[in-house]
C-alpha cells in the first residue's frame, strides 16, 4: 500500500509514494499501510531505547495463520488492565471516510478496529505479535483447489449495534457492495480477484455475483486464480462488514454501523470523533478487541509541534491521550528521546515501508547505467536531510527488514560507502560509453525534497551523469510517473505491503502484468523471470516457501538495478503517562488502540 | 439609508460572482487533478472516470461554473450524492462533506476568536492610544509608544508558541487553547480561547495604539477644539465630543476591515493554536487541492470584507454627519 504519512511526520515524505499526502500538505497522515511492522531491536512492545533505533536486526514478523481456538473470544485480559475512563487522542488530520469499502489508508484502519469487523482479523499477544484468526468467522478460512476456492463461516452471536443479529445477507452485502460506482478509493483485491467481477456493476439493480456462495452461515468466494494468501486481503478494512439494512449507499460514509465493541456516539469531521460502547456487543464473540475503556475521544487539529508539546507538558486529559498520526514532530526529537523521563513514554516502531527512487527501465536502457547509479547514491547526505538515523535508516533491499522473506544484501556497497562510490559509478559509466548520460529526475514540491534532489544531482553528476531536476506539483506528481509515456526517468516512491507476504509488495510494483497508465509499476519493469517468478511465488501455499521465494525476487529486481532503495522508516509516539499497556500493532502498524486501558 | 444598503448589497453580490470566477479560473490554471486524490492505488482511467463523474467534474470549466452557480441559487444533481439543495456549495473534494455545513460548522470558532480578540485589542488599543494622546511627550506616551511598536514587529506564530510553552506548560496559568462551543461550556469556552485572543490582541493592539493616538494628536491641535476650550467646555468634555468623535473615522474603518479580514480567515492564529475554524479549513482546502471548498472559504472571507465595508460606510455617516449616504 502507498505510504501517505511520513510526509507529514518527516519532511523527505514529500519524496514517497502516496496519493493522499499530497492533499493534506502537511500533512494527513497516515501512516504507512502494511500488515507488519516491528519494535526496534532492543525496544519491542515499544519500550525507549538508549541510541537511535536500528531497522537493521528489528524482528521480521511472521504473522501465522491461526487455529479456531485462537479466533474464539474472548480476547486475552491485559495484565493489570482496568476497566472504566476514556481514552484520548490528538490528531493532525481526520479520516477521510468512514465507509470501509472506502478505506485503504492503515490508520484510518487502525481507528476503526473497535467498530469494525471483518471475517478476518489480527489478534495481538502482549508483545504486539500479531495472529490471522477469524473475525467475524469461526476461523481464518478453509480454502479448496489451491486457492481458487475459500469458505468462512460467520460466528454465532454476531450483532449490529441496534441489536440486530449479522446475517449472511449482510455477508454476500459486504463483498458486492464493493463494485458500486461510488466505491473509488478501497483496495480493489477482491474484486478482481473474484470470478465476473470484472463485469458484475454491484448489488443496487438486484443483481448478485455468482461467485460469491451463501449457504446458511457459511460464504464462499470463487477466485479467478488461486490466492493462497486469500484470507489475508481479506483481513484488510476494506473488506469490513456492513449491514444490508442500513446501507445507505455514499452517505454509509459518514455513519457506520458498528458490530464491534464501541459505536460512533459523535462525529464532528475535522475537530472530533466519540466512539462508546456499543452494549450489544459479545466479548464471547470477539478474540481481538479488549475493551477497557468506556470511551475513546479523537481530537482533531493537532499540529505535530502542538501535540507533541502537549504529551511533553503531559496535563489534565493529555495523560490519557495516545496518537495515532501524529508522530514526535522533527523539531522536538532529540529533545524527546535524550530526556530519560519522556524516553518511558515513547513508543517506537519500525515501518514496513521502503522508500526508494524507481527507475524508468523504457529509458534507462542499460544496466551498467543503472547499476552507476545505485553506486552513486548519496545514501548519507539523504538520511542526514531527512533527519537522520532517529527517524530513517538506509536500505539496500525493497523489503523492509520486519517484512517476512526479507534477505539483507547489498549489492552496491552501500554499507561501505554509505556516501556513494562515484569512482565506481564512473567506470560503470565508461564502460556502458555512457560518460555524461542525461537523468531527468522527477520529485514533489517541498523545502526538503528540492534539498534532496539538490543533493542526488550533485552526486550523480560528479559521478559523470548530467542531471536535470524537475519539481513536480504534488497534485499532478502521480499523474505524471504513472503515464507509461513520460519524461522522467527517475522519480521518487515507496510502498508497504498490504498483509505480511511479497505479493502486495510486489505485484503492483514489479510485475510486467501491472503497467499502465496510472498503474503502480512506475519503472515499468517487464522482465519475463521477475514476471514467471511473482507469478510463482503468489500460488506457493507453504508460508516459509513463499517467503524465500519473495527474499529471491527482492534480489532479482535489484540485480536489475531497476530501482534505488533509499530508506526504510522509524516512527517514534509519545503519549500520555496515564495510558496503559501501549503496544505496537503490528497489523495495523498503528498504536493498538483495542489494547489500551486508562490508568486510575 | 434603505437605497444605500441596496445599491451596496447588489454592488456586493457582484463583486463575489467576480471573485467566484476567478477563483475558479485561478484553480485550473495552473495542471492539476483533483480527481486523482480520491482514486486509490492502481488509479485506472476508467476509476479515474468514475471519480470525476462522481465529483462534477467531468465536464468543461466553463459548464462546472455554470452548474455550480445553479446549484448555489437553485441546487443541483450530484451523480455521487444525490440532490443537493440550494444554497449548494457543492461537496468537499476530500471527505465528500457539504461545503455549506463544513462552514456554518467552522464559522463560529472563528467567529468567537474574531469578536473576542476585537474586544479586547479595542478596549487596550483605544485606551493606550488615549492615554499617550493625553500625555504627549511624557513617560506615559513614550512608553505606549514604544510598546506599540514593538507589539506591532512581532509575529503571532512567535508569541504564540512562546506564550503557550510558558503560560501553559511551564506555568501553568492559562489553559491548553481549544474550541468548546458556548452553547456546550461557557467557562471552557472562554478559557480555551483566552490565551489566542490575548496573543492576537498583541498584534492588533499595538496598530490601534499607535492610530488612536496620531488621530487624537491631530484632532486635538485642530481650530475647533482650541474654540471649544476657548469657550470654557471641560477639558473631557472637548476630548470626547470633539477630539474623540473626530478621530474615530479611520479607527472605524480600519476595525472595520481588520475584523473582516480576521473572519475570513485568522489563518496563522487558528495555525498556531489548533483551532478549528474557517482558516484551518482554508489552508486544508488549499493543500488539498479541493476547490469547493476554496471557493466556499474564499467567498466567505471576501463576503466578511465587502460586509463589513458596508457597514463601516453606514457607520460613518452616524458618527460624522458631513457625510451623506449617497
Amino acid at each position: 500500500m502507498p505510504d501517505l504519512s511520513h510526509h507529514f511526520h518527516f519532511k523527505a515524505g514529500s519524496m514517497s509514494f502516496s496519493r493522499r499526502n499530497f492533499l493534506i500538505a502537511t500533512g494527513v497522515a497516515a501512516a504507512s499501510t502494511s500488515v507488519l511492522s516491528a519494535c526496534s531491536s532492543g525496544s519491542e512492545g515499544g519500550s525507549s531505547q538508549d541510541k537511535a533505533p536500528k531497522v537493521t536486526g528489528a524482528k521480521t514478523v511472521e504473522i501465522p495463520v491461526g487455529t479456531k481456538a485462537d479466533s474464539t473470544g474472548p480476547a486475552p485480559e491485559v495484565t493489570g488492565a482496568v476497566k472504566g475512563g476514556t481514552i484520548y487522542s490528538l490528531q493532525q488530520f481526520d479520516m477521510d471516510h468512514m465507509d470501509p469499502a472506502q478505506i485503504y489508508v492503515s490508520t484510518e484502519g487502525a481507528i476503526t478496529v473497535p467498530i469494525m469487523r471483518g471475517l478476518t482479523g489480527y489478534k495481538l499477544d502482549a508483545k504486539g505479535n500479531a495472529t490471522l484468526v477469524g473475525d467475524a468467522a469461526t476461523d481464518a478460512g478453509t480454502m479448496k483447489d489451491g486457492g481458487k476456492t475459500w469458505s468462512f463461516t460467520l460466528k454465532d452471536g454476531l450483532k449490529w449495534e441496534d441489536g440486530a443479529e449479522v446475517s449472511s445477507d449482510d455477508l454476500r452485502h459486504t463483498f458486492e457492495r464493493l463494485f458500486a460506482t461510488f466505491v473509488t478509493e478501497g483496495p480493489r483485491y477482491v474484486q478482481d480477484f473474484l470470478v465476473g467481477g470484472d463485469k458484475y456493476k454491484g448489488p443496487y439493480e438486484g443483481k448478485s455475483l455468482d461467485s460469491i456462495e451463501v449457504d446458511g452461515k457459511t460464504i464462499t468466494f470463487r477466485l479467478k486464480e488461486a490466492r493462497a494468501d486469500f484470507n489475508f486481503t481479506l483481513a484488510m478494512r476494506a473488506y469490513s462488514l456492513v449491514p444490508k439494512k442500513h446501507d445507505t449507499k455514499e452517505k454509509y460514509d459518514k455513519q457506520p454501523i458498528s458490530c464491534g465493541p464501541y459505536k460512533v456516539e459523535s462525529r464532528n469531521i475535522g475537530k472530533s470523533m466519540t466512539f462508546v460502547r456499543n452494549e450489544h456487543w459479545d466479548p464471547k464473540t470477539d478474540a481481538i478487541r479488549n475493551a477497557y475503556p468506556d470511551k475513546y475521544l479523537f481530537q482533531m487539529g493537532y499540529e505535530l509541534v502542538a501535540s507533541t508539546d502537549r504529551w511533553i507538558a503531559d496535563k489534565g486529559t493529555d495523560q490519557y491521550a495516545v496518537p495515532i498520526f501524529n508522530e514526535v514532530a522533527p523539531e522536538r526529537i532529540a529533545q524527546v528521546l535524550t530526556n530519560a523521563e519522556l524516553k518511558k513514554r515513547v513508543l517506537t516502531a519500525v515501518d514496513t515501508v521502503t522508500y526508494y527512487w524507481p527507475i524508468n527501465m523504457t529509458r534507462i536502457t542499460d544496466l551498467k547505467v543503472r547499476q552507476a547509479i545505485n553506486y552513486a547514491w548519496p545514501h548519507q547526505q539523504l538520511q542526514t536531510i531527512g533527519g537522520g538515523a532517529y527517524s530513517q535508516e538506509i536500505a539496500t533491499t525493497i523489503f523492509a527488514p520486519v517484512t517476512p522473506g526479507y534477505t539483507k544484501f547489498d549489492l552496491y556497497g552501500v554499507d561501505k560507502k554509505p556516501g556513494g562510490d562515484p569512482a565506481k559509478a564512473k567506470a560503470l559509466l565508461k564502460e556502458a560509453g555512457k560518460v555524461g548520460q542525461k537523468l531527468v529526475i522527477a520529485y514533489q514540491q517541498s523545502d526538503t525534497a528540492v534539498k534532496t534532489a539538490v543533493a542526488i544531482k550533485n552526486a550523480l553528476e560528479e559521478a559523470g551523469f548530467t542531471v536535470v531536476n524537475k519539481q513536480v506539483d504534488k497534485s499532478t506528481f502521480y499523474t505524471q510517473i504513472g503515464k507509461i509515456d513520460n519524461d522522467f526517468d527517475l522519480f521518487a516512491a515507496g510502498w508497504s505491503p498490504d498483509w505480511p507476504n511479497g505479493y502486495s509488495q510486489f505485484y503492483p510494483c514489479w510485475s510486467g502484468k501491472n503497467i499502465g497508465d496510472g498503474r503502480s509499476n512506475y519503472a515499468q519493469l517487464n522482465d519475463p523471470s521477475v514476471n514467471k517468478a511473482i507469478d510463482a511465488a503468489s500460488q506457493i501455499a507453504d508460508v516459509a516457501e513463499a517467503n524465500k521465494a519473495w527474499g529471491n525476487i527482492d534480489k532479482m529486481i535489484m540485480e536489475l538495478a531497476a530501482v534505488v532503495p533509499d530508506y526504510h522508516k522509524i516512527r517514534n509516539y509519545l503519549y500520555g503517562s496515564k495510558v496503559g499497556n501501549v503496544i505496537w500493532d503490528s497489523a495495523n502498524t498503528c498504536v493498538a488502540l483495542s489494547k489500551l486501558y486508562a490508568k486510575k | 439609508m434603505l437605497r444605500f444598503l441596496v445599491r451596496r448589497v447588489i454592488g456586493a453580490l457582484v463583486i463575489l460572482l467576480i471573485i467566484s470566477a476567478i477563483t475558479f479560473w485561478l484553480f485550473y490554471a495552473v495542471p492539476r487533478d483533483p480527481a486523482m486524490m480520491s482514486c486509490g492505488k492502481n488509479c485506472t482511467p476508467e476509476n479515474l472516470a468514475q471519480i470525476r463523474k462522481n465529483l462534477g467534474i467531468d465536464h468543461s470549466i466553463p459548464v462546472q461554473y455554470w452548474y455550480w452557480l445553479k446549484g448555489v441559487f437553485a441546487g443541483r444533481d450530484y451523480a455521487g450524492y444525490g440532490y443537493c439543495d440550494a444554497p449548494c456549495f457543492g461537496y468537499s473534494f476530500a471527505n465528500n462533506v457539504p461545503v455549506f455545513d463544513t462552514i456554518m460548522d467552522r464559522l463560529p470558532t472563528t467567529l468567537s476568536l474574531a469578536f473576542g480578540a476585537a474586544v479586547v485589542f479595542l478596549v487596550l488599543g483605544v485606551g493606550a492610544g488615549m492615554l499617550a494622546a493625553l500625555k504627549q511627550g511624557r513617560f506615559l506616551d513614550k512608553f505606549a509608544s514604544s510598546a506599540s511598536l514593538l507589539g506591532s514587529s512581532l509575529q503571532i506564530y512567535f508569541v504564540g508558541y512562546i506564550a503557550m510553552y510558558y503560560f501553559v506548560a511551564q506555568l501553568g496559568w492559562l489553559d491548553q487553547p481549544s474550541w468548546t462551543p458556548f452553547s456546550d461550556d461557557p467557562v471552557a469556552w472562554f478559557s480555551g480561547l483566552l490565551l489566542p485572543w490575548l496573543v492576537l490582541a498583541i498584534i492588533f493592539t499595538a496598530n490601534y495604539t499607535r492610530m488612536t493616538r496620531s488621530q487624537l494628536v491631530e484632532q486635538l491641535s485642530e481650530d475647533y477644539v482650541r474654540t471649544a476650550r476657548a469657550k470654557g467646555l471641560s477639558r473631557a468634555n472637548v476630548f470626547f465630543r470633539f477630539a474623540w468623535r473626530g478621530a474615530m473615522g479611520p479607527i472605524v474603518t480600519v476595525f472595520g476591515i481588520d475584523l473582516g479580514t480576521l473572519i475570513g480567515g485568522a489563518i496563522i492564529t487558528e495555525q498556531t493554536f489548533s483551532l478549528p475554524g474557517i482558516g484551518r479549513l482554508a489552508v486544508k482546502s488549499v493543500d488539498q487541492s479541493d476547490l469547493p471548498m476554496l471557493l466556499g472559504v474564499t467567498l466567505l472571507a471576501a463576503g466578511a470584507i465587502v460586509f463589513f465595508n458596508i457597514i463601516v460606510d453606514a457607520v460613518y455617516a452616524l458618527i460624522d454627519p458631513r457625510i451623506r449616504l449617497a
